[in-house]
């Protein structure tokens, strides 16, 4: 970075090279993604034994499965033989084993290596050392994250740490009891562009007048440029005339009983670094997972999360989804326009951040940070 | 007669590999608390049956998934073509005991008694 004197009112954002260098992602894949808490899939996603989804967990396949007993399970994709990718499919049911489609290795649903041709005139190879290779994995608001790190990281110190720095305290989401909410809609966008411009997007506000007229009809304080990750567990209020969190302020869904009387009517938003942005209001919770894919690619997950009941009773959430699906689109196309002036040489020093928007210079050293340890 | 282990050892729906006999036999306890005797290695690839799916009375090849009729011994689905032994079990005072089979064997290629 150049020592450029900045107004007081501006610091300055990462120098454009860190949003297209293969290898910053790179170092990013492997001292972020590969060494943090990664949110992997809604445990939902694999409801009984054998179901299984892929993902993509920086540089490395994984699979999350269910096993006999019904425990989530995580493995590398990879035979244990010969390294082949086992299974191919995002999401798939290998009923009762993982076969390997190359010399017929099978492993069991707990992984370990039940059957192999010729193995029983091998018995020196023990069958849970050459098992698939697990990954460490934690369920949390319903989800399945997933640590490839040798020694993971405390999960109290990183991901709840985050929710604390954000809400004050960690019950103020436990009152969304977001593990036992229900899918009501799940949209996948696949975004060209790098996922850091995706997250310094949701952090700040100061677009939102400009890119998202719906939401700020919705939540008129977003106007004012400041958004509710600018504060510590400021909720964003609903407009007086708004009766919920849809696309034209009509009402929403059934409210979450156990919320806090403090948390109707409002808008709360959570960062969970690297990949996760949780957004609640009083009826749903708008669930946000990247996979960043490349430097300038990033295939985010969005799950709207309502009580079972509305899903079951298939209530109509068109409206409710539309607010937020809306502000996904303009958001993702706000950060592919950005993607490709990363690289021109007007940005090579990077940009600029307004006051709204200084909260972002402590995601780039936490970044610098990472990849420089 | 061979003696395999007490009754109890074996739960229901679990198969035991003997390899202290050649070639090694699996013996399966099924979910109906019949017990059964067979040759143990698939006559279509060197696997294991006893690591296999145990399905009523029809053991899956973990491998490429033949099936074998315990009772009999045929195939009940290919690949495999010929169908293994089977062993007379009794059980004498809680104890498995198995007779084998003076029949030859049918082994996969490359395997040899």
């Amino acid at each position: 970075m150049t020592t450029t004197e900045l107004p007081e009112s501006l610091i300055s954002t990462l120098p454009g090279h860190f949003y297209t260098d293969p290898q910053i992602f790179a170092l990013e894949q492997a001292k972020i993604f590969e060494d943090m808490w990664f949110c992997a899939i809604r445990a939902s996603d694999v409801p009984t034994p054998g179901t299984f989804r892929t993902v993509q967990v920086g540089t490395e396949s994984i699979i999350i499965s269910r096993s006999r007993r019904g425990e989530v399970r995580a493995f590398f994709n990879i035979c244990r033989h010969r390294g082949i990718r086992l299974c191919m499919e995002d999401a798939g049911d290998v009923g009762r084993a993982f076969q390997c489609p190359y010399h017929a290795w099978t492993y069991d649903l707990d992984g370990k290596l039940i059957a192999a041709p010729n193995l029983t005139r091998m018995p020196d190879v023990d069958r849970d050392e050459y098992g698939l290779k697990k990954v460490h994995l934690r369920e949390w608001l319903g989800y399945v994250w997933v640590s490839l790190a040798d020694e993971p990281p405390s999960f109290e110190a990183t991901v709840l740490q985050e929710v604390v720095d954000r809400l004050g305290e960690l019950t103020n989401l436990d009152h969304y009891e977001v593990q036992k909410l229900a899918i009501g809609r799940r949209i996948v966008y696949d975004v060209k562009a790098n996922w850091k411009l995706i997250v310094e997007n949701f952090m700040e506000c100061y677009h939102c007048a400009t890119i998202h007229p719906e939401l700020t009809e919705v939540l008129p304080e977003f106007a004012d440029g400041l958004a509710a990750q600018f504060f510590v567990n400021h909720g964003a209020a609903f407009g007086d005339d708004i009766k919920g969190f849809t696309i034209d302020g009509s009402e929403g869904l059934d409210e979450i009983p156990s919320i806090d009387p403090d948390q109707e009517r409002k808008y709360y938003a959570i960062t969970i670094k690297p990949q996760v942005f949780v957004n609640m209001v009083p009826d749903h919770i708008i669930f946000h997972r990247m996979y960043p894919m490349a430097a300038d690619r990033t295939i985010v997950e969005c799950d709207w999360l309502y009580l079972p009941s509305v899903v079951e009773q298939g209530k109509d959430v068109t409206k409710s989804v539309e607010l937020f699906d809306r502000v996904n689109r303009q958001d993702f196309d706000a950060c592919e326009r950005c993607q490709p002036a990363m690289s021109s040489r007007v940005y090579r020093d990077g940009g600029v951040l307004v006051p709204s928007e200084h909260h972002i210079g402590l995601f780039h050293e936490w970044l610098q940070s990472k990849i420089q340890a | 007669m061979l003696r395999i282990c007490p009754l109890a050892e074996l739960p229901a729906g679990e198969a035991l590999r003997v390899d202290e006999v050649s070639p090694p036999i699996a013996v399966f306890h099924t979910d109906d608390g019949e017990v059964f005797a067979i040759d143990d290695t698939c006559t279509h690839q060197d696997a294991s049956l006893a690591d296999g799916w145990l399905d009523g009375c029809e053991i899956e090849c973990p491998l490429h998934a033949s099936k074998f009729d315990l009772r009999t011994g045929e195939v009940d689905a290919p690949p495999a073509k010929q169908g293994v032994r089977t062993h007379a079990v009794t059980i004498t005072d809680g104890d498995i005991y198995v007779t084998l089979s003076d029949q030859t064997p049918n082994l996969p290629p490359g395997v040899t008694a």
